[in-house]
């Protein structure tokens, strides 16, 4: 009886973490479906026993000319629903964190499941790495998901297109995630067409949220950050942006599920659309 | 070093010197790297040894003979071009990088310019697609497969399967038959192997798979996403490449309709070697290919438009490579009069 009771208590978990211990404890709890997102090759090399191997590039497709966007809705509940996921299943998503923008395959994919309906979604705090270095099991099994057809219901208000960004820019927190020098000007990535920032952007940079090992920092850590830059005012409408619409999934999750901000969205075109337009309001 | 790597491969038992031969005794470097071999496995006897039947083979795939590459352009040749082209250029240039044992089972490459170190890097292994297949395929094949060309991953990668899954070590060791191209190779993977058409769980499936049937290739509706097409070819100097899409005529079945890449051939590639190619015009720029960026949704299968109506990504004269083969027109699909 207590057995069952510490099971159902671990999966009730909603942490946007978890840990590699609750992990652990938890590889075959029937709720909980383990989404390993690394390369094919990599997952079969080695992998967390039980985990389903639905490689990143599944979930985020270069589109349009764009980085980083969503699939057809139709081709992500076909994905989800073969990984056997329900909008119910607790996904502990992991990835890889070989280098610093590795760990953000596990943040947009997180996000792209809460975007997709799904209730309970967390990373592997550290990803796979992390658990390599705590010495937990390892398996080379692959794993064959149940496929279910999956029925969500898609939350609309956590992504923002270019107009709708425009039309909110001195009303909205507009947040710039990334490095204090591509933010102020002094470098930029190939594929982005001008250096500096949106209008009004703050900067609120990803590295203030991560540990070297890739892990999240402590709450109190990143509220002390977070609110140096936002503010308190939790019903704030805030928008985070990068360059890709990637690595600003971070801080959206973190702002919503771990500091209690109420309004959070992404703009997925982020500056490699946003610079595109001459019209779109910009400073260095 | 990471001692268990020496420890727990066989390959090692005997030394370095066992294949790379030079003088394991001397202790200056000069005098142990004498007569030094440092690819043991470009003379098949190395692995021979030990591996006598996948040898014996191997010596017929197309991968150590390469005969792909010679037969892909000798059309274009005239009797004494071909001779001059055989010395001059595919023993010396094609043939110089055929795969040796070694090159897929051994040999790594670096990973964001950082090299895996002597022993790690040497690290005998029987089958990783992400070195022994793409270190030489990882300029088109293996990136269109797994989405990171553009596009998005093929549905087969996505859904865990690797090169190997389809393309069996008969198909890559070689089943003892020498072949001219790898159109020829029996049993290469097809589709239909694990799809049969027609035989979908719903009518809507079912019938455009039974109108299309040997009209189309299956990736002229299901390839997904642009793939790595290359142009002006010059011997010394390589190609360049850009994503492209593009539907034509299939010119080995000229019955069929499917994607067409393009190949760098053009009519000055081998001029330095002052070969013309009298017969360039016989063969077509373009030429059918089985792209890796399946997906079960596409443009096409989400809209009979896409083709009736837009002809999307349709071979015109248009786009036609500028100053290419004749051929290349006949690839172009025409509407037939009503």
């Amino acid at each position: 009886m207590l057995l069952i009771f510490i099971s159902v208590s671990f999966a009730l978990s909603k942490e946007p973490a978890v840990t590699a211990g609750w992990l652990e404890k938890n590889i075959n709890n029937p709720n909980v479906v383990i989404v390993d997102v690394r390369k094919v090759e990599e997952y079969k090399a080695g992998h967390i026993p039980n985990s389903v191997n639905v490689f990143y590039g599944s979930w985020a497709i270069s589109k349009g000319g764009m980085r980083n966007e969503l699939p057809a809705m139709d081709d992500l509940f076909d994905l989800i629903g073969s990984s056997g996921i329900t909008p119910e299943t607790h996904v502990v998503v992991v990835g890889k964190t070989d280098t610093p923008p590795d760990k953000f395959d596990m943040t947009r994919v997180v996000w792209t499941l809460k975007y997709a309906g799904v209730k309970n979604v967390s990373m592997l705090d550290g990803g796979y790495n992390k658990w390599v270095a705590e010495k937990k099991a390892i398996s080379t099994e692959q794993v064959k998901p149940k496929s279910k057809t999956y029925k969500g219901e898609i939350n609309k208000n956590l992504i923002v297109d270019k107009n709708y960004v425009m039309s909110r820019i001195d009303k909205a927190v507009l947040v710039d995630v990334r490095e204090p020098d591509f933010f102020q000007g002094k470098k930029k990535l190939d594929f982005v067409a001008k250096p500096g920032r949106i209008k009004n952007a703050v900067n609120l940079p990803n590295s203030l949220a991560f540990n070297q090992d890739s892990t999240l920092k402590t709450k109190e850590e990143l509220e002390k950050a977070a609110t140096s830059v936002i503010g308190t005012d939790r019903t704030k409408e805030i928008i985070t942006y990068c360059d890709t619409g990637k690595t600003c999934t971070a801080w959206a999750i973190i702002l919503s599920d771990i500091l209690g901000y109420k309004d959070v969205k992404i703009y997925d075109g982020s500056t490699e659309e946003w610079t595109k337009d001459p019209a779109a309001p910009w400073e260095q | 070093m990471d001692k268990s790597i020496l420890k727990n491969d066989p390959h090692f038992s005997e030394g370095c010197s066992s294949c790379h031969k030079g003088n394991n005794k001397a202790s200056r470097k000069e005098d142990a790297h004498k007569n030094l071999v440092s690819r043991p496995s470009k003379d098949l006897k190395t692995c021979e040894t030990c591996h006598e039947d996948i040898v014996k083979r191997f010596k017929t795939s197309l991968h150590f003979t390469t005969a792909g590459q010679r037969h892909g352009v000798m059309g274009r040749f005239s009797h004494n071009e071909l001779i001059k082209f055989d010395k001059n250029i595919f023993e010396t240039s094609c043939r110089s990088c055929h795969a040796s044992c070694g090159d897929c089972h051994v040999r790594s490459y670096p990973v964001g310019g950082i090299k895996l170190g002597l022993i790690k890097g040497h690290k005998f292994i029987k089958k990783d697609e992400g070195r022994t297949c793409a270190l030489c395929h990882g300029g088109r094949v293996y990136p269109e497969y797994t989405g990171e060309y553009g596009g998005s991953a093929d549905i087969h990668y996505q859904k865990g399967m690797v090169c190997t899954d389809c393309h069996k070590k008969e198909e890559l060791h070689g089943n003892g038959i020498l072949y001219k191209s790898m159109k020829d190779v029996k049993d290469r993977p097809k589709c239909s192997n694990c799809h049969k058409a027609g035989v979908e769980d719903t009518e809507r499936s079912q019938r455009p798979h039974k109108i299309h049937k040997e009209k189309l290739t299956c990736y002229a509706c299901h390839a997904g996403s642009h793939y790595r097409n290359c142009y002006n070819c010059h011997i010394g100097k390589g190609a360049e490449s850009k994503p492209g899409f593009y539907l034509g005529i299939n010119p080995r079945d000229k019955k069929t309709f499917t994607t067409l890449r393009v190949v760098p051939t053009i009519r000055d590639t081998f001029k330095a070697f002052n070969i013309k190619m009298e017969h360039f015009d016989r063969l077509p720029n373009y030429w059918d290919s089985a792209v890796h960026t399946i997906k079960k949704r596409t443009d096409r299968t989400r809209s009979c438009d896409a083709c009736h109506k837009e002809k999307k990504d349709y071979l015109t004269e248009d786009i036609l490579i500028k100053g290419g083969s004749k051929a290349n027109f006949d690839l172009i699909y025409k509407q037939k009069s009503k």
